[in-house]
């Protein structure tokens, strides 16, 4: 976690489910869609998000299952029809505060 | 394979349950394979895996603050105080002193309770140690089997149901209701 380290903790678990909008994706490839998104801005350590999803699944909110992918055994995480309505709530949420601080910092001239 | 990867690998099963393990160790081999086909050497590849993975005590501290135990103790210790109140208020109220309940099984009641309760602070507040968090596997079990018999000594001994009586036994129907629910959950992890 290099930039924006306390940002990002605090929308991790927003940033995650998103990850698994586009369908299914092991810890890996979840962490790889991350890092590509932010343009390698939000770089984790690849072992904090296996625990992270792990939470995310206590909570109803992704699904795990265990598959044969690329000639090793992983777990596969997809969004749960709770994950879907928390992702579109938190996107909402984030709208809103974003233009909301926008407004302050960049007002119209 | 690189050494370095070796003994992280042998370190994660060390420290985690054998599926969680097996999880993070796909991760790690991506990370390694991923570094295999961008970087020359092998040692250079397994220094950037465990750099980009995280440190050990680290990932392993991130599942220990997850583990299901933790969680399930941390609620459990959460209701004692109310359903502690709740009985101690009927117990008084009810005079439980003068219940034909015989003082051993009162001690020893109040023994196995103690130890539960302690079992569950450890694995609530384990920061560390996954193994530790596994306690609650152990004293849920328990804390159901006292509420089940709180519940049933006050049915065959109160003399009558009073409104604090009452509270009591709902307030230890819902915990039994919540550990048979969380037990299988624990077991699995």
């Amino acid at each position: 976690m290099r930039a924006d380290a306390q940002v990002l903790k605090g929308h991790l678990d927003t940033l995650l489910l998103a990850s698994l909008e586009n369908g299914p994706r092991h810890g890996y490839a979840v962490k790889e869609a991350l890092r590509a998104g932010s343009d390698a801005r939000f770089d984790l350590p690849t072992g904090t998000i296996y625990p992270a999803l792990r939470r995310l699944e206590a909570a109803g909110l992704v699904k795990g299952t265990w598959a044969e992918a690329g000639g090793r055994r992983r777990r596969i995480y997809e969004l749960t029809p709770a994950g879907l309505r928390r992702l579109a709530g938190d996107r909402a949420a984030w709208r809103d505060f974003a233009s909301a601080v926008s407004a302050i910092l960049e007002p119209a001239r | 394979m690189s050494a370095l990867i070796d003994d992280y690998l042998a370190g994660l099963r060390r420290r985690l349950p054998a599926p969680i393990a097996e999880e993070a160790a796909a991760g790690l081999l991506d990370t390694y394979e991923h570094h295999l086909t961008s970087n020359a050497g092998d040692q250079e590849a397994a220094r950037a895996a465990l750099a980009e993975f995280g440190d050990l005590a680290m990932v392993a501290s991130e599942f220990t603050r997850q583990a299901p135990g933790r969680r399930a103790a941390r609620l459990l210790l959460a209701t004692g105080p109310v359903a502690g109140s709740c009985w101690a208020a009927a117990l008084i109220g009810g005079r439980a002193w003068t219940w034909p309940v015989p003082a051993t099984a009162r001690l020893a009641f109040g023994a196995v309770l103690l130890l539960a309760i302690l079992a569950l602070l450890v694995a609530a507040t384990s920061q560390h140690s996954y193994q530790r968090t596994r306690l609650a596997m152990l004293a849920s079990p328990v804390i159901l089997a006292l509420d089940v018999t709180a519940v049933a000594a006050a049915w065959l001994t109160a003399p009558a149901l009073t409104w604090a009586l009452g509270a009591a036994v709902a307030v230890s129907l819902g915990r039994i209701a919540f550990t048979a629910w969380t037990l299988p959950r624990l077991a699995a992890r």
